[in-house]
């Protein structure tokens, strides 16, 4: 069987997805073995392949120049992954977009001619993304059991379509299975019910309210969260404040709210 | 002559480099950021204070713990909040668990490779095997330390204004302890590597920045220090940093009376050495290299022995936090929690412990100093805000080496000159998503 050739990149973004990756240790170097390594910059300085398997982007295309290495990577890869809250939601850098954007920009930067100040989007408006692995930052287990089954897809010459799809739980699914008391139950706001799980549910276990980090469930409605979170004492704003953090909001709603 | 390398990996982020070389002169050597700019201090204003440090932390992968702590103690500074000696042991825990996982990464994976001319780790892994597995324990040792007290490692949950949200079990504690002990020896033997390997030649004179701290190696307070000699407190510092934008990229280059100067693991070694821990000690005096040292490439080798310090220290503050067991009732603004601001704060009996003010924090980062400045509204809300990351004052001082140092190279051919650039970028360990941000 022929190695696969991945490359793992990123555009404008922390870099913690690929921090996760690292910290797999021994389980990275295993899986490293099994593959080519054709472009991460963590790791090596060569030239990157010409062509890629797949391509993992994490990051948001921010620069033109981001932009540029978005749309050549997809010419190139045969299958291209996002990565992370950046690359699927658009991440914190979103957040610019639901106040004045160009505001923000004069308050941190004298010169404002040379610095981009695009909207941000998520990688899938800009080129066809084939899977997305959300979260800020991924859930390294749930990267490596996908990575697993996309090395199989792959290099069986199976389409995309064949590869399992994630399941569409609720955060309070993985909650449960942890046998975490429920925050929302003790009065805070918390985004769970609505969220899309598999992450494990680290930030409830840990007494943290789930914040959306991996965007919403499909078609969810959520009339029902918010009635029950504005009858616990929460306002509209504040729930819309958290769905802003990792740029949820517009998914969740069909029209995004105009910029103030 | 021209020098341009497009892109330099194994880095934190993107960059690149050009420089043109006449008559034996640099005339220009910029080292340029790709990177976006996410407008971090513009998106923090109009939020809660509660949320701030949380999103902080995003602007850096690698080092999220210092975003994330900084920013509260900027906020605790502007709000007037005092936290107990218990959050700051979990907190210098944490910190501990930041520095040694970052340094172990820079130190083998980004620059190691350089020493040999080996392009790809994974060459360097199958000819090191053990320095590859050692670093691989000593990483995941410290992420353990952030997970147990933070909840994560990347991005941490628990810490909040005040104290933590969640508190560790004190047995979790006592294992960072027996984990400590137990992989000290490898951290050791990783830094006498590091003691042995021999540097690049050069040097230049430069002001070295850090905290310095009577009772301790300073990395989570004390006061500003410039060559360990004149002391100044951190607003006072925070106001003779000049933040300078250029034209060529979205990080603003700093100085202090126009001159460039040096943040980082050097500059504490250069500053507190007489601080370091016994073991770290050891390897600092058998490494043989004279302090002040002025060469930047000796950064590798403080970053080494600050593990094996950070190593010792954690075993310290166990011993410290062992007898008790840990208890919300020690930090002052427990009620003003997360919890309750996340609420409508007009309904929150917190409202009236918030009050308007400004307030700045300074920690010692995996690569330098990092400060952050904060006021807040009666509202509660951040109204502005000010970050200064390591790499953003170690950019200036970097593109100055690279000037001297590139005339002196020019006999090479040119892929050694682009090696040389890059192991003295690298040496550096800049973040340049920090540094953006």
């Amino acid at each position: 069987m022929k190695k696969p050739t991945i490359c793992i990149t990123s555009l404008t973004c922390c870099e913690g997805c690929q921090i996760a990756i690292l910290d797999l240790g021994e389980r990275f170097l295993g899986l490293a073995g099994k593959i080519k390594i054709g472009d991460f910059a963590f790791l090596e300085e060569r030239p990157e392949s010409e062509t890629f398997d797949i391509a993992f982007v994490e990051g948001a295309p921010i620069t033109e120049k981001n932009k540029e290495r978005l749309l050549d990577l997809r010419k190139r890869s045969k299958v291209l992954v996002a990565l992370g809250a950046c690359a699927c939601l658009g991440g914190i850098a979103e957040i610019k977009d639901y106040q004045d954007k160009n505001e923000r920009v004069r308050y941190v930067y004298k010169n404002i001619e040379s610095i981009e100040n695009p909207d941000i989007i998520p990688l899938r408006d800009l080129v066809k993304v084939d899977l997305e692995i959300p979260g800020c930052p991924i859930n390294k287990e749930e990267f490596l059991d996908i990575v697993k089954k996309l090395i199989m897809v792959v290099s069986q010459g199976l389409l995309m379509e064949q590869m399992p799809k994630p399941a569409q739980r609720p955060v309070c699914y993985d909650c449960q299975l942890k046998r975490n008391v429920c925050l929302l139950q003790e009065g805070l706001l918390c985004l769970g019910p609505m969220m899309l799980g598999g992450c494990g549910a680290p930030c409830p276990s840990s007494g943290y309210p789930c914040d959306g980090c991996r965007g919403p469930l499909k078609n969810v409605n959520p009339d029902n969260l918010n009635r029950q979170l504005i009858k616990q004492g929460y306002s509209q704003q504040e729930i819309d404040m958290i769905l802003q953090r990792f740029g949820v909001l517009e998914e969740i709603y069909p029209m995004p709210p105009s910029a103030t | 002559m021209r020098i341009k390398i497009d892109h330099i990996a194994k880095i934190e982020g993107h960059a690149g480099f050009v420089a043109d070389i006449v008559n034996g002169r640099a005339e220009k050597a910029l080292f340029s950021v790709l990177e976006g700019s996410r407008l971090l201090e513009g998106i923090l204003r109009d939020r809660k204070c509660a949320e701030v440090s949380q999103i902080a932390a995003r602007i850096c992968g690698v080092c999220p713990v210092v975003h994330n702590l900084t920013s509260l103690k900027a906020l605790e500074g502007a709000l007037g909040v005092e936290v107990s000696g218990q959050t700051i042991l979990l907190r210098k825990l944490m910190m501990l668990g930041q520095i040694i996982n970052s340094h172990a990464l820079h130190v083998f994976f980004f620059s190691l490779s350089d020493f040999f001319g080996i392009e790809n780790d994974l060459g360097l892994i199958e000819r090191y095997p053990q320095k590859a597995q050692q670093a691989l324990a000593i990483r995941e040792f410290a992420n353990k330390i952030i997970e147990i007290i933070g909840g994560r490692s990347i991005h941490p949950l628990t810490p909040e204004v005040g104290g933590f949200i969640r508190l560790p079990k004190t047995e979790s504690i006592k294992q960072i302890g027996e984990n400590a002990k137990k992989i000290l020896p490898q951290a050791i033997e990783l830094a006498r590597f590091f003691a042995k390997l021999n540097y690049p030649k050069f040097e230049r004179e430069t002001n070295f920045v850090s905290l310095v701290n009577a009772k301790e190696y300073p990395i989570y307070e004390g006061e500003l220090s410039i060559n360990g000699k004149q002391k100044y407190a951190l607003k006072d510092f925070m106001q003779l940093v000049k933040e300078a934008q250029v034209s060529y990229d979205g990080v603003k280059r700093t100085s202090i009376e126009q001159n460039s100067y040096m943040v980082g693991a050097i500059a504490r070694i250069n500053n507190n050495h007489k601080q370091l821990n016994k073991e770290a000690k050891k390897i600092l005096k058998a490494s043989r290299i004279k302090l002040p040292s002025k060469n930047p490439f000796h950064n590798i080798l403080a970053q080494a022995v600050e593990v094996v310090h950070c190593f010792e220290e954690t075993m310290k503050i166990v011993k410290t936090c062992h007898l008790e067991s840990f208890d919300f009732s020690q930090d002052k603004l427990r009620e003003g929690s997360h919890r309750r601001h996340e609420g409508d704060s007009s309904a929150s009996p917190q409202n009236d412990k918030i009050s308007a003010g400004s307030g700045y924090g300074a920690i010692e980062a995996p690569r330098g100093t990092l400060f952050y400045f904060y006021e807040v509204g009666e509202n509660g809300l951040v109204e502005n805000c000010n970050i200064i990351t390591p790499t953003a004052q170690n950019i200036a001082r970097l593109e100055e080496d690279l000037k001297i140092w590139l005339p002196e190279l020019q006999n090479f051919p040119e892929k050694e000159i682009q090696d040389k650039i890059r192991m003295l970028v690298r040496a550096y360990d800049p973040c340049l998503t920090c540094a953006t941000h």
